[in-house]
């Protein structure tokens, strides 16, 4: 307190002579104030303190200097020239005084003030706070003109942006490394020893070596196996593999890269590394929001982006597919369609998107506009170009000019599912299970055949009870009946009020709508009718159509209820979309019209640029030409930092979704360049990329670390040999890995490529959650009927945006409503339920114990047989033999439990032919009662069960559960 | 205590990356037991590379005075007439029944076609001394009138349900953002280091837009809203199956105790494989302890009846009210209760006047409770819904009228620390269509409430995606008015 007293003191004599202090500015200051502080006060400080003289915060008006010294509500000077630290203006920008009430500011977090402008203020305030006048800033700026430029970074040309100032920035170039053209750099010599270096992923990284720490050594081959295969396949190994792997005569480099190129041969590569693609264009089965509609034709898409892992597809030839496989199409041969080209639009649709009849058509529309921008922004191109949608780009050169330009590229892109037939190279399998489909929309039907007949009924005493003549009514159920209603299904009630409508029968002399439901009824006739439509969407999925895309006119849409199909005149009705510059991002407050285009900080890219045109159709395809151009410098840069990541768990540039001036900078710049440039010289090829970081040491290298320096803590330079790629990093399996390393392991996987969706058994009581969706509730999730069907790869499982299985969420498999660059791995107590108490591993370790006990045969004697299982479930879970008192604990634990299971006994468990649900019905406010039926459930063939199995089989099934659950099969090193 | 990997996709500037932590209760219900292990280690200092970092949930300092420490958040899915509840229009008995067509290029289908004005089937009194507008069939909730702060000014973006739910909730109408609870456990940490700081109470049926209502978004997962389940086990998967039993489950354990120590010889640097062994044991005990915290029955009979617990319709909502007040006086920072669904487009006579008879005696209770308890002052409680109901009606398919979606106009009540109770503050035009005084978008209230609990929105941030996110997206202003 006594210190704000003397402060006040202080400014209060200061105060009184400003004209005497600004008389006499130090030369430097003056220069400074115009330079730097005049502008920074404007970006930071006027929105709020002056720009509006209404509005004033505070009561501060910032835009003189007089403002400054009378202050604002605090009476008190913001200013004490040559005082920094006694000037609140100072206090309040260091963000550090908010204890003596001198509140942060700016006071977003966003806006704060860098080192480097906090520094000017200081400086500017303790040179005596000069503030010149317009002429003198003129001349100042005017005078310092060159040198400014040569100092202040550089300017980068643009579009240009909403605001003078804007456009003018200029920019660190450390900020602007990601749009530097493409160049291959000079691989780097390691003092003389450039002969011993073999791999330049080495050399580079080598260059960059702390000093004093060194590499570890490399792994041996059982670490290497399983570190590939999971990495390439997200499998483990079998036994068989690692010894083949372990006893190869080769030499430690050759056999691996011939293992690097067995593993690129497994279709199941495509499988492991589509997954990683998956994420980052968030694919789902369904719609979210508020229907969280099925989307019957996704999978199309998966197994498109397997397909395309496998077959080594060329990057560039891939992004072309994504953004504009349509047009690509049209432009083709006739004689040579390839439906794939529609499938794999896709891409542009994945994100949750829906139309209800609740929300304005506009809007939705530009949701999908806006989705799409952010989308191909960030996939291909390392920007999240949603940041310069309400404003020019806060910190890349990006104005919101150009976020309108891309998205006019897209302004004619409609969503249809479009006809495509199946490729011979598709999984059609499993199609029969349409026919539970078939059921549940019989009893659908049942359902309201069921209410209508008691509405026919109601209706029929309602007219004994009013003594109306009942003849008319009878002969309009005649009428109607054995006729399609309007909802394409048999008519009822509802089309007989209407025959009554139409003969001119007065509405008072109909009876009324739903007439005789009981409290329930409504909530029945809800989710039967709710219940039809949605399973539309589902029986799309047996359907020759691709979840695609097309250009045309924007069609006048009020609800989208039905899952949308290509009109025919595309071209002539509907809006046809001009794109604008959107005030604040909102639809209706247009601005100036832009036209198609790409990100104009990259520029053309030689005759790219001016191809994207104005016409209709096109636009998508010459967007994605300038995409995937060679001397794009963004695309290859972004794709290589990705699948960096994917080996080693760390990317080059930390953030591969932002390469923007707020997206780590590479911790290996050369090497990234490097890297992208062999990418386009070996024709975007990834498997290339695979085999090159591969065979890399860095990526042999044992994860075990040998500490060094004694001075340093052992975890401090354990990170920092992770960072530097002196030691590998070891990882935790991801969701999917995990349970198909399970299934692996136990036998029970079902290697098929493919196909529509599979419901692996979920934990029950979240398949059976009752959830709600628009209306009414969505359907039970229901496990596939045979074993075989249910143990698929993960990728397979039916993925619902509002209905996700709770395994992999709580081992962190990112939410598909985000677009997800990479996985976390935290380590939460949930995980432990989900692994270790669920009936899912149970029934893993059982069959894992029965495959064990199958195929070790009746042929040797209890003892040694028992450890020939048990060495075996080692080298399946672990890849390794036990150590022998390993070997001789899970002995012991094996009998002792075999005893315990001796005492204990299990029923089969019955899986629920239905299940019935309490909820409230939003018509009436009651709860009410209604079943569904479980159709699945009549043919579901359970996996083993306890109770089908002998207590020495129960008792190795508890060893099996340990082991899933070990730290060694749950990390990868 | 350990670190662990963390991702580079959540991983954030300032985040908790490698050196974060499992024995938190994450990402679901965390360990009940463990206190021992965390009592000495509830300090809120930064952690530095050799130091032992504390909890992620151990109770921090917020940015300003508190005036609440917890908050029970009431949510009224479906969105609640504010017309029919405590927001009388008696101008619309006037207009009742009126035809008008709406017009304007923000209007959707569900506003076309011939509308009408429809009056409230409920009959309003002047409540408490403050005269509060409630509803008569509040017949409970008029007790407590005083203590509640009414705010007539809220406005939001959404017409959706789900849409309107993830902006109530997390700020973000589209989702994946992270709920106002893990943003004020993020910044506050919580008392109990035994229970989640966040815990959500809902429906049996969730609500549209699914768990993503309470989760943590790009938050670490230890800030993610644990749903104590209302049917079956609270936590999926917290016992293990049928027949195993605890001393059969302890020699599991132990075997993989033994075989972890080994392996972890091998790989002694790697502090997250120890964090993981140490999880297992904490799930081990939370187990055998959940029950007893869920179990009322220790609770006095006639307090229990106060609640309506054991009548219907009020036992499923009592229960998660009296149950609230225990998460709350354990020092569970965050409590969430669902009640709905209050979607009335048709028959909001029967639909609104149930609902109401199911939660308007436990609400009175709780605050009732809480204050004998001197609970009120320490706990902000609000009520709301998503959205408002509009004062018309299409009379889509129903025979009785009810009202379709408003995200102009909405009644919110809040109770409790900070609140300025007795007052009604805000207003909406005489037909309940549109707010027009004292007017705040969503984002204030979100501003506000934080406010109450110490946080100051612009400070409560987290470097995800290339900026630093906020509960209010992108900063709002505290509602001074509704403070007291």
């Amino acid at each position: 307190m006594k210190a704000r007293a003397l402060t006040t003191l202080l400014l209060t004599v200061t105060a009184l002579s400003p004209a005497a202090k600004a008389a006499a500015p130090t030369a430097p200051a003056e220069e400074l104030f115009a330079r730097r502080i005049q502008p920074l006060f404007k970006e930071k400080c006027l929105a709020c303190h002056g720009d509006d003289p209404k509005k004033i915060k505070g009561g501060l008006d910032m835009r003189t200097l007089v403002g400054l010294l009378k202050g604002g509500e605090s009476e008190k000077p913001s200013i004490v020239p040559g005082k920094p630290d006694a000037s609140p203006l100072w206090l309040a920008v260091t963000r550090e005084h908010e204890a003596e009430n001198w509140a942060a500011m700016p006071p977003k977090e966003n806006d704060k003030l860098t080192k480097e402008q906090l520094a000017w203020v200081k400086e500017w305030v303790a040179g005596g706070a000069p503030w010149p006048d317009a002429k003198r800033l003129t001349e100042i700026a005017k005078s310092n003109a060159d040198k400014w430029s040569a100092e202040d970074g550089i300017p980068v040309k643009t579009s240009g942006g909403l605001s003078p100032e804007w456009t003018n920035r200029r920019y660190k170039p450390e900020n602007l490394w990601a749009y530097q053209p493409l160049t291959r750099p000079t691989v780097p010599e390691i003092g003389n020893r450039q002969s011993a270096i073999g791999n330049p992923v080495d050399a580079f990284l080598a260059a960059k070596f702390p000093a004093g720490l060194k590499p570890a050594p490399l792994a041996d081959r059982r670490t290497l196996i399983r570190r590939a295969t999971f990495d390439l396949l997200g499998l483990p190994p079998t036994a068989e593999e690692v010894t083949v792997f372990v006893q190869d005569k080769d030499s430690d480099e050759k056999a691996f890269a011939k293992l690097v190129d067995r593993l690129l041969g497994s279709p199941h590569y495509g499988e492991q590394w589509g997954r990683h693609w998956l994420d980052v264009v968030r694919y789902a089965d369904s719609s979210g929001f508020a229907n969280d509609y099925t989307r019957g034709s996704t999978w199309r898409y998966r197994d498109y982006v397997v397909r395309a892992f496998n077959s080594d597809k060329p990057y560039d030839q891939f992004i072309r597919e994504q953004i504009a496989g349509d047009e690509m199409l049209e432009n083709s041969k006739p004689q040579t369609p390839n439906p794939e080209l529609l499938v794999a639009t896709g891409f542009l649709r994945m994100g949750p998107w829906e139309l209800t009849g609740m929300e304005v058509a506009k809007v939705a529309r530009q949701r999908f506009l806006d989705d799409v921008t952010q989308s191909v922004g960030e996939t291909f191109l390392g920007h999240a170009l949603q940041c310069a949608r309400c404003h020019d780009h806060k910190f890349d050169p990006v104005p919101t000019r150009d976020y309108y330009s891309f998205q006019a590229v897209f302004s004619t892109t409609q969503m249809a599912d479009r006809p495509a037939e199946f490729a011979p190279g598709e999984n059609t399998g499993g199609f029969e299970e349409k026919k539970y489909l078939e059921q549940r929309r019989e009893f659908y039907l049942a359902q309201l055949k069921r209410l209508d007949d008691k509405s026919l009924a109601a209706a029929r005493a309602w007219y004994a009870e009013r003594k109306f003549d009942v003849k008319v009514f009878e002969q309009a159920v005649e009428e109607v009946t054995g006729k399609t209603g309007k909802r394409g299904r048999e008519a009822g009630y509802a089309e007989v009020r209407n025959a009554l409508a139409r003969k001119g029968v007065p509405e008072a002399q109909i009876p009324p709508k739903l007439i005789g439901f009981a409290p329930e009824d409504y909530g029945h006739e809800r989710i039967a009718r709710k219940g039809l439509e949605r399973l539309k969407w589902e029986l799309d999925r047996f359907e020759p159509l691709a979840f695609a895309v097309y250009s045309g006119r924007t069609p006048e849409v009020k609800a989208v209820v039905n899952p949308m199909r290509m009109p025919a005149n595309r071209m002539a009705v509907g809006e046809l979309e001009e794109t604008c510059i959107l005030t604040g991002g909102d639809p209706f407050s247009p601005a100036a019209k832009v036209a198609p285009g790409a990100l104009s900080v990259v520029g053309p890219i030689g005759s790219r640029q001016s191809a994207v045109g104005n016409d209709l159709a096109g636009r998508r395809l010459a967007l994605a030409n300038w995409i995937a151009a060679p001397d794009n410098p963004l695309t290859a840069r972004v794709m290589v930092n990705r699948i960096w990541q994917w080996h080693f768990g760390q990317a080059l540039a930390g953030n591969p979704n932002n390469f923007g001036a707020t997206g780590k900078k590479p911790t290996h710049p050369e090497l990234l360049d490097w890297l992208a440039a062999t990418f386009v010289e070996r024709g975007w090829s990834v498997k290339a990329m695979h085999r090159l970081i591969m065979t890399s040491e860095a990526y042999r290298r044992s994860s075990t670390f040998q500490s060094r320096d004694a001075a340093m803590p052992t975890s401090q330079q354990l990170d920092i040999g992770m960072s530097s790629y002196l030691t590998f990093k070891p990882r935790r399996l991801a969701a999917e890995e995990l349970r198909d390393a399970m299934l692996r392991v136990s036998g029970e996987l079902n290697p098929a490529l493919g196909g529509i969706p599979v419901r692996p058994e979920m934990n029950l009581e979240a398949a059976l959650q009752p959830r709600q969706v628009m209306g009414t509730f969505a359907e039970a999730w229901q496990p596939s009927p045979k074993p075989e069907q249910r143990h698929r790869r993960s990728l397979y499982a039916l993925k619902l945006r509002g209905a996700g299985d709770p395994f992999y969420e709580v081992f962190n498999a990112p939410s598909p409503d985000l677009s997800c660059e990479a996985r976390d791995a935290s380590t939460v107590t949930p995980q432990v339920f989900a692994l270790f108490n669920s009936q899912a591993t149970y029934d893993r370790a059982l069959a894992f114990a029965n495959r064990l006990v199958t195929e070790a045969g009746a042929k040797s004697a209890t003892g040694n047989r028992q450890s020939q299982i048990l060495t075996r479930a080692f080298e399946l879970a672990f890849n390794r033999a036990p150590k022998p008192d390993e070997l001789k604990t899970c002995l012991v634990h094996w009998d002792a439990m075999t005893e315990r299971h001796r005492t204990l006994k299990f029923e089969k468990p019955a899986p629920p032919r239905s299940v019935t649900r309490e909820a409230v019905e939003e018509n009436t406010g009651e709860k009410f009662k209604f079943t569904e039926p479980l159709e699945v459930a009549a043919d579901f063939v359970p996996d083993l069960q306890p109770a089908d199995a002998s207590p020495e089989l129960r008792g190795l099934a508890e060893v099996c559960l340990v082991l899933l659950n070990a730290n060694e099969f749950a990390y990868v090193y | 205590m350990k670190p662990y990997f963390s991702c580079a996709g959540r991983r954030a500037l300032h985040a908790p990356t490698r050196r974060d932590f499992v024995y938190s209760l994450g990402a679901s219900l965390g360990s009940v037991a463990f206190s021992s292990l965390l009592a000495a280690e509830t300090n809120s200092k930064l952690q530095t590379q050799n130091s032992k970092p504390a909890s992620p949930l151990a109770p921090k300092e917020g940015h300003l005075p508190a005036k609440a420490k917890n908050c029970i958040f009431l949510m009224m899915e479906g969105g609640p007439s504010h017309i029919d509840t405590f927001d009388p229009k008696p101008k619309l008995a006037e207009m009742h029944l009126k035809e008008f067509v709406r017009e304007g290029k923000m209007k959707s289908a569900m506003e076309s076609g011939k509308r009408y004005y429809v009056q409230s089937p409920f009959k309003f009194r002047r409540a408490g001394q403050s005269g509060a507008d409630i509803a008569e069939n509040w017949e409970h909730l008029a007790r407590v009138a005083d203590d509640l702060c009414f705010f007539r000014g809220a406005q939001v973006d959404s017409v959706n349900h789900p849409t309107a739910m993830y902006q109530m909730n997390t700020g973000n109408r589209f989702g994946g953002d992270p709920a106002i609870g893990s943003w004020v456990t993020y910044g506050l940490g919580s008392a109990n280091q035994n229970l989640p700081g966040f815990i959500v109470l809902p429906e049996v049926s969730y609500p549209q837009g699914g768990a993503a209502n309470w989760g943590n978004g790009f938050l670490p997962a230890h800030f993610q809203g644990t749903p104590l389940r209302a049917k079956g086990s609270p936590i999926l998967d917290l016992t293990p199956p049928k027949g195993i039993s605890p001393e059969h489950q302890r020699q599991n354990l132990d075997l993989l105790a033994k075989l972890n120590t080994a392996h972890r010889e091998t790989h002694a640097q790697h502090d997250e494989l120890a964090a993981r062994m140490d999880a297992y044991e904490l799930a081990f005990r939370m187990q055998m302890e959940v029950p007893g915290i869920l179990d009322l029955d220790k609770e006095d009979v006639r307090l229990k009846a106060g609640y309506g617990i054991g009548a219907e319709p009020t036992d499923a909502f009592g229960r998660k009210c009296l149950l609230a007040r225990r998460l709350v006086e354990r020092g569970v920072r965050f409590v969430q209760l669902y009640a709905g669904t209050w979607d009335s487009h048709d028959y909001i006579e029967r639909a609104h006047g149930n609902l109401v008879r199911q939660v308007d005696q436990p609400i009175a209770a709780l605050l009732a409770d809480l204050k004998q308890r001197g609970l009120l002052d320490s706990t902000l409680i609000v009520w709301c819904g998503e959205f408002g109901r509009s004062p018309d009606n299409g009379v889509r398919g129903g025979t009785a009228y009810g009202r379709d979606h408003n995200p102009h106009a909405m009644t919110l009540w809040f109770a409790g620390g900070g609140v300025k109770a007795g007052h009604t503050i805000g207003a909406t035009d005489e037909l309940g269509d549109k707010a027009v005084t004292n007017i705040h978008h969503i984002r204030d209230v979100h501003v506000t409430l934080l406010n109450l609990l110490g946080l100051d929105d612009n400070k409560l941030t987290y470097f995800h995606g290339g900026r630093f996110k906020q509960l209010s997206q992108f900063g709002g202003q505290v509602i001074k008015e509704l403070l007291a």
